[in-house]
């Protein structure tokens, strides 16, 4: 179905680019006319002759990515882009541009580690012009300014309806795996159809709480495997905050205005919530954390991770201790992008949903 | 302050040097009467004895450096010439970390922080180094508390995750020189992102460190640091000679003063002192090991805690690693700064590290080592730990062999934790290797 959708968009004049997780300006891609359809995994274990490339102590998202890719799994797009999200992505962009297997345009975006120093700024600023010259080559055609403040105005009304749907979400008269569903749907849709589902969910939005479960909070990668979201629900838990790389990490809140594009551009990205995977401080995003939580009334925070994922592995023991220390229950998941939820962990989520109702 | 400041001057200048070679004189009368080193290998180095009253000295000297000087931890690949002139005695997490793996001590440190919640799965270095933090146990006697904390992630991103782990333990400021992944060349922008966080790191050490950098003593620094990488390149260059006058296995251990002490004058001198050692066994044609019949390269972090029985069991074979482009590594960005530029080479120097560098950049220098080195195979260490090192070396073993026509082995193991490390089956699969050389 997505291969469908991203050959009509092709024909429709667009241009179509493979991304691998997890930061990028999708604003640039979508002033550019370029629809980006990100990569995570695939889920399932690594099939065809890229799955042996990857040493088995790499992370399944990156390991997948490549056997996916060297498979011709982004013959339906015009190239892929590799932002430098951690040593693996990295070591992937480097494997994929100097060996082959990959069909198309290899493209590459790095963002600034550290926070919002001065020589942070004129890096991403730099970076995003050398991007946008790269997506200039691939469409033949130079980027109209214009364009870039109509979608950086468009994500940003993305960011305000995802906000709403995510800081709501107990007034939101859906399940979890429904949400997320949609929210994931804009990992690969055209923005401006995405903007109209997520409206279209917004208007649902209850005055007042409808959720029965126990409210957690979650911290990880990405909500793989899918049926996560069911065995939570079982468990008598939902996601009322959502600190996933994939999906709350990235909304905006706090949208800066106007000004030059690109530099407001510079401006959002810098504005994003805390991510290990952009080198933020850990104080910060555990105070970001804890801020979640008081705001969402969660009981209990799950923290998802990825087997073998530094970024998120190093924080996890703070994480745990700055929970703790508020008397708030931490359960550590951890995944290799399986297909299936494995029984053990339905077993502790189950376990974990049974001492959070108790405590209720 | 005064007294420790003291202390810590005796321990360097008086103290240290005093204990040590008293030290040097017990273990050379008990030694005396006794022949050279039997086994496979060739007569022991010399400068040897004088690396250890180096490293122990340096050691030493940072029991008491806390309180006496600013300190600052630092990764591998920082610019750490800008750190000198501010009086900073630099502390290398990563070479504590190695001499806990010889030692074998990282498990029990690992435990302690995977109680805490660590994964074993995160890089043994890091585990090493928290865990010595949390349970202050360390080979060294004691490791002075940071001031301030100094990361550069040409080496990895995992440093940066775990000094922002150390940055939320001692809450200290934590600097950071993020260099841009090189991808053939470097971009317009890359050089002058580094630049610029080097003139901002040095403003914040300078505020630590209570004082400004004085562009001569920098200069004075930079010269030395340059001279240091040229020495250590020197020694390794021996290697070329047939039979190569020490093994890969030694120059892992001797290339300490060149990570930790480059670009102070005790760093140089010892190198200059090695360099003659290793220069007069080669006009005496002595080799590292007894029988030198073949010559490997050796890539990626050494496996610190199996290091004597990997080079026994290769050297009864007659094998040895002429070069490792790990210890390469450590001649090749240093002699690029420039006292004329010390910002602006530095920033050049330290994006160019063979970890900042795409595979093919990888595959070129391994292609130029084998064939400087006369290399007739190759042992990729897989090494779990370190993915930016490990990434690759599957398409890299296919490439070598293909294009060099030698014996390429991949062996998976860890560089300092053992429990990563089946050492029958791996020792079986490098005598397999070994073997087929014929
Ligand atoms: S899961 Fe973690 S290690 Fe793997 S690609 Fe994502 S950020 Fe990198
Ligand atoms: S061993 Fe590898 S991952 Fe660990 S600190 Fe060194 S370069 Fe980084």
């Amino acid at each position: 179905m997505r291969r469908a959708y991203i050959e009509r968009q092709r024909q429709a004049g667009r241009r179509a680019l493979a991304v691998l997780p997890v930061h990028h300006p999708r604003e640039l891609l979508t002033a550019h006319g370029v629809l980006g359809v990100e990569l995570w995994g695939p889920p399932g274990p690594p099939r065809g002759d890229g799955a042996g490339r990857l040493q088995a102590y790499v992370c399944a998202v990156a390991r997948n990515a490549l056997a996916f890719l060297q498979a011709g799994g982004a013959r339906a797009v015009d190239g892929v882009l590799f932002p430098h999200t951690c040593d693996s992505i990295q070591g992937l962009a480097a494997l994929a541009a100097d060996f082959g297997g990959v069909a198309g345009r290899t493209l590459v975006f790095q963002h600034p580690r550290g926070g919002a120093r001065p020589s942070a700024r004129a890096f991403a600023l730099a970076e995003l012009r050398n991007l946008s010259s790269a997506l200039a080559e691939l469409t033949g055609a130079p980027l109209d300014p214009a364009r870039l403040g109509w979608a950086l105005g468009l994500h940003a009304e993305i960011d305000a309806c995802r906000a709403a749907l995510l800081d709501g979400r107990a007034r939101l008269p859906m399940d979890d795996a429904a949400l997320y569903a949609l929210l994931r749907r804009g990992e690969w849709l055209w923005p401006e159809e995405h903007l109209a589902e997520l409206g279209a969910a917004r208007a649902l939005l209850a005055p007042a709480p409808v959720q029965r479960g126990v409210p957690v909070l979650v911290t990880g990668y990405v909500p793989e495997p899918a049926g996560l979201l069911p065995a939570l629900a079982g468990a008598g838990l939902y996601l009322a905050a959502d600190d996933y790389a994939a999906v709350g990490r990235r909304v905006v809140r706090a949208v800066p205005a106007g000004g030059e594009p690109f530099l407001a551009l510079v401006e959002r990205m810098l504005a994003a919530p805390p991510c290990p995977t952009r080198g933020t401080d850990q104080g910060e995003r555990i105070r970001w954390l804890v801020g979640l939580a008081e705001r969402s009334g969660a009981r209990g925070v799950l923290v998802h991770v990825q087997k073998f994922c530094e970024p998120e592995l190093f924080d996890v023991p703070a994480i745990k201790a700055a929970f703790a220390g508020r008397g708030l229950p931490v359960l550590v998941l951890e995944g290799e992008l399986e297909r299936e939820l494995s029984g053990q962990a339905e077993t502790r989520l189950e376990a974990f949903g049974e001492m959070l109702r108790r405590a209720a | 302050m005064i007294l420790r400041r003291t202390q810590y001057e005796l321990a360097r200048r008086v103290v240290g040097p005093t204990l040590l070679r008293l030290e040097a004189w017990q273990k050379a009368r008990a030694r005396s009467g006794r022949g050279p080193r039997g086994g496979p290998f060739g007569p022991p180095l010399e400068s040897t004895r004088k690396l250890k009253e180096l490293l122990s000295l340096h050691y030493l000297a940072g029991r008491y450096a806390d309180g006496a000087v600013p300190v600052a931890w630092v990764t591998s690949g920082f610019p750490v010439e800008l750190l000198r002139p501010l009086g900073f005695h630099a502390v290398y997490p990563e070479n504590h970390a190695a001499m806990c793996g010889v030692q074998r001590i990282v498990p029990e440190l690992s435990d302690a922080v995977e109680q805490q919640g660590y994964s074993r799965d995160l890089c043994s270095y890091a585990r090493t180094d928290l865990g010595s933090v949390v349970t202050g146990k360390t080979p060294a006697g004691r490791l002075p508390r940071p001031d301030l904390l100094c990361c550069c992630t040409n080496i990895c991103q995992t440093v940066l995750y775990w000094y922002k782990a150390l940055a939320a333990h001692f809450q200290v400021p934590l600097v950071l020189v993020d260099t841009p992944y090189v991808y053939g060349e470097v971009r317009a922008h890359d050089l002058p992102y580094v630049r610029a966080q080097l003139e901002e790191l040095v403003a914040v050490a300078e505020r630590v460190a209570g004082r400004r950098v004085d562009p001569e003593e920098l200069r004075a620094v930079t010269v030395r640091a340059r001279e240091g990488s040229r020495l250590w390149g020197e020694c390794l260059a021996t290697s070329r000679a047939r039979p190569a006058p020490w093994t890969g296995f030694d120059g892992f251990f001797h290339m300490a003063p060149i990570v930790a002490l480059r670009g102070g004058e005790e760093c140089n001198a010892y190198y200059r002192l090695l360099r003659d050692e290793l220069q007069d066994r080669v006009k005496r044609g002595i080799g590292g090991i007894r029988e030198e019949r073949h010559r490997l390269l050796w890539d990626n972090l050494p496996m610190w805690f199996a290091v004597r029985e990997l080079s026994t069991l290769l050297a009864e074979r007659g094998f040895n690693f002429a070069c490792t482009s790990y210890t390469n590594a450590w001649a090749e960005a240093g002699v690029q700064v420039d006292p004329a530029d010390p910002y602006g080479s530095a920033a050049r120097a330290y994006t160019h590290v063979i970890l900042n560098q795409d595979l093919s950049n990888r595959l070129g220098i391994l292609r130029r080592l084998a064939r400087e080195y006369s290399c007739d195979g190759a042992v990729l260490h897989s090494d779990r730990s370190c993915k930016p090192y490990s990434i690759g070396q599957v398409d890299l073993r296919e490439r070598l062999a293909r294009e060099l026509s030698v014996k390429v082995l991949l062996l998976d193991a860890d560089h300092s934790d053992p429990r990563a490390w089946a050492a029958e089956p791996g020792e079986n699969r490098l005598t397999a290797f070994m073997e087929s050389f014929g």
